[in-house]
């Protein structure tokens, strides 16, 4: 399509190669939780067993706030993050804010209030400890960690994965700038071709489809690693004298005249009765700024609302519960930038429309992985007709192919084992670890790379259909008792996850019949 | 919001259907009999296949777009695959 001179096509042909081949199964890991971890929500409420429907939002929650307040020192109140956890139970994680590290952290005590007004859970400690993992969301937890920093310590992780959402830009724009026929092939998958055509079809047919929203998915992601590691620093760094909690402050804060005044923070219910008519919406999250004085004021955030996409922002007075204003995301008036910083993170996890939006851009996450796999195997089979003997490379984009789905299923049954024992958070991750390195084992003994692949695809397709089962085992709710709660998400995955499961057993016995082509899992979906 | 995304969703289906099924190169491909339409049909094909989000976008409806181009982008790679894998299998 585009008309490059030919050293110049050769040498982007070679970043485009190079670039994939170097960092692609990296790219392949991140690319595949992240497919997964759009449905991180639905995913929690499967594997934790949750069946409530209704929002802790939706519930009076002023006075549990008021008492909790009262029991907390008064030098952990300069703030209070209001969220769900757990099966629509209301977390409250009261702090304030100090600098560990040269980061900013929030330290306090963290408790869980239960629907009948229970406080399940009392804790001391930071936000990351708060946020992190639990004993019932450790495996949709599991999900999200590896997809935003591959478990690497902060910041390199996330520094790592922003460097990965470059190569995807890189490999993106090269791509579009080598592949000369790009709109006239992209109906055109040559099934009986040999096998660098047939890879060469595979690779440009998904990648041609998917070409928008790899820029879009490259780059959003990249924002988001690069945001709080470097872009922050850097800004107060040049016009906060390095305070990163002054140009928080500033920039996410809601500015006022401070009043110290001893006030209780008393409108909270009034606050989440008006803010859900107003967004349309249940709050995912509320923050409550100095609370317990004249000035506390209380900020709601809600998704989208009908046909937009940017998350909504309502900002309250603590004190009384009087409406205050629509917040931007950055700043106190509405700018580009703003808007643009909002719209990030619905145009990169999809979820500014509910249950559609997150399926069709599950469904892009999965043309990814599959441009990406296909690219890496083109590479491969490029070389092989040059009989040089890549068979390490060849085995490595198996294990890491086929078997990272595997070992992510294998975390899943750890999870699904683990969690009535209340040691989940500790065994997910373990039974990811132990199924990776039975697969890397495996691997590296089986006899071809070819005849693994299927042995991986039948392992991944019985895994899938015995998930649904060990649920039940675990004493997870049945189908009838989740419907009758109103939680459909439960037989939906469960049926997910048989349907994938089952396609894939048969496609094995589909190709096993034919004895064609041996390429593997990715077949599946085509 | 969403019903609107998936009508014009559905529709530019059954168009991008109709591209894959006549389209030049991938009959060669398959040693199929080449389409009747000529060049200029298939622009007004393609963009018949456009024109719902063309609509959307005019008409503001930012989520309703975003949802008819990644639906548009994953069906149409299902077609692909699928009329590929339709006629690699009679």
């Amino acid at each position: 399509m585009i008309a490059l001179p030919k050293q110049e096509t050769k040498l982007m042909v070679a970043v485009h190669g190079w670039s994939g081949i170097v960092l692609g199964l990296l790219l392949y890991a991140v690319v595949l939780t992240g497919t997964a971890a759009v449905f991180a929500e639905e995913i929690g409420i499967w594997s934790g067993g949750h069946v409530a429907t209704q929002s802790a939002f939706e519930r009076p929650i002023a006075s549990h706030v008021q008492k909790l307040g009262a029991d907390t020192p008064a030098e952990y109140r300069e703030a209070v993050d209001l969220f769900e956890t757990g099966d629509h139970d209301l977390g409250m994680f009261f702090h304030r804010h100090e600098m560990e590290a040269g980061m900013p952290i929030s330290r306090g005590w963290f408790y869980l209030v239960g629907a009948d007004g229970a406080v399940k859970e009392r804790s001391f400690g930071t936000n990351e400890d708060v946020f992190g993992p639990r004993n019932d969301n450790a495996f949709s937890s599991f999900l999200v960690e590896t997809h935003v920093r591959l478990h690497v310590p902060s910041p390199y992780g996330l520094i790592l994965t922003g460097v990965l959402g470059l190569a995807m830009l890189v490999a993106a724009i090269s791509g579009l700038l080598i592949h000369r026929h790009l709109f006239k092939d992209i109906f055109t998958l040559r099934r009986g071709a040999k096998p660098v055509l047939l890879n060469r079809d595979r690779h440009s047919v998904a990648g041609t489809w998917s070409l928008p929203f790899a820029f879009i998915l490259a780059f959003t992601g990249s924002f988001f690693s690069f945001f709080g590691t470097i872009g922050v620093p850097i800004v107060a760094m040049a016009a906060f004298g390095g305070d990163v909690e002054a140009l928080n402050e500033s920039v996410f804060g809601n500015p006022g005249t401070p009043d110290a005044r001893p006030t209780p923070t008393a409108g909270l219910d009034r606050i989440t009765i008006d803010a859900i008519r107003r967004a349309g919406a249940v709050p995912t999250f509320a923050a409550i700024e100095n609370f317990g004085r004249a000035d506390a004021k209380v900020t709601t955030y809600h998704p989208p609302a009908s046909g937009d996409i940017a998350p909504i922002s309502l900002v309250y007075n603590g004190a009384d519960g009087t409406f205050d204003a629509q917040k931007p995301l950055i700043g106190p008036r509405p700018s580009v930038g703003g808007t643009l910083a909002a719209i990030m993170s619905p145009l990169h996890f999809g979820n500014f429309a509910g249950i559609v939006s997150k399926a069709i851009w599950f469904g892009l996450g999965f043309a990814m992985c599959y441009v990406t796999y296909t690219g890496l195997r083109l590479w491969l089979v490029r070389r092989e007709a040059g009989s040089r003997s890549l068979d390490w490379l060849d085995r490595s984009l198996v294990i890491v192919g086929l078997g990272l789905p595997l070992a992510l299923l294998g975390s899943g049954v750890a999870f699904l084992l683990t969690m009535p024992l209340e040691t989940a958070t500790f065994w997910t991750p373990a039974g990811f670890m132990i199924a990776s390195a039975a697969v890397i084992a495996a691997g590296a003994l089986w006899r071809s790379a070819a005849s693994f692949a299927q042995a991986l695809t039948a392992l991944t397709g019985v895994v899938m259909l015995a998930l649904p089962i060990l649920r039940l085992l675990m004493g997870g709710p049945g189908w009838v008792n989740a419907l009758e709660a109103g939680q459909w998400v439960i037989p939906t995955v469960d049926l997910a996850l048989i349907v994938a499961g089952g396609a894939l057993v048969r496609r094995l016995r589909f190709l096993e019949k034919s004895d064609a082509d041996i390429t593997p899992v990715m077949q599946a979906a085509e | 919001m969403s019903i609107l995304a998936l009508a014009s969703l559905a529709a530019s289906s059954a168009v991008i259907a109709l591209l894959c099924l006549t389209d030049p190169k991938r009959r060669r491909a398959l040693g199929l009999q080449a389409a009747t339409n000529n060049s200029a049909h298939r622009g007004l094909v393609v963009c018949a296949a456009i024109l719902p989000g063309l609509i959307l976008a005019v008409a503001g409806d930012a989520a309703a777009f975003l949802l008819w181009l990644g639906g548009c982008a994953v069906i149409g790679w299902l077609i692909t695959t699928a009329n590929s894998a339709h006629r690699e299998r009679r």
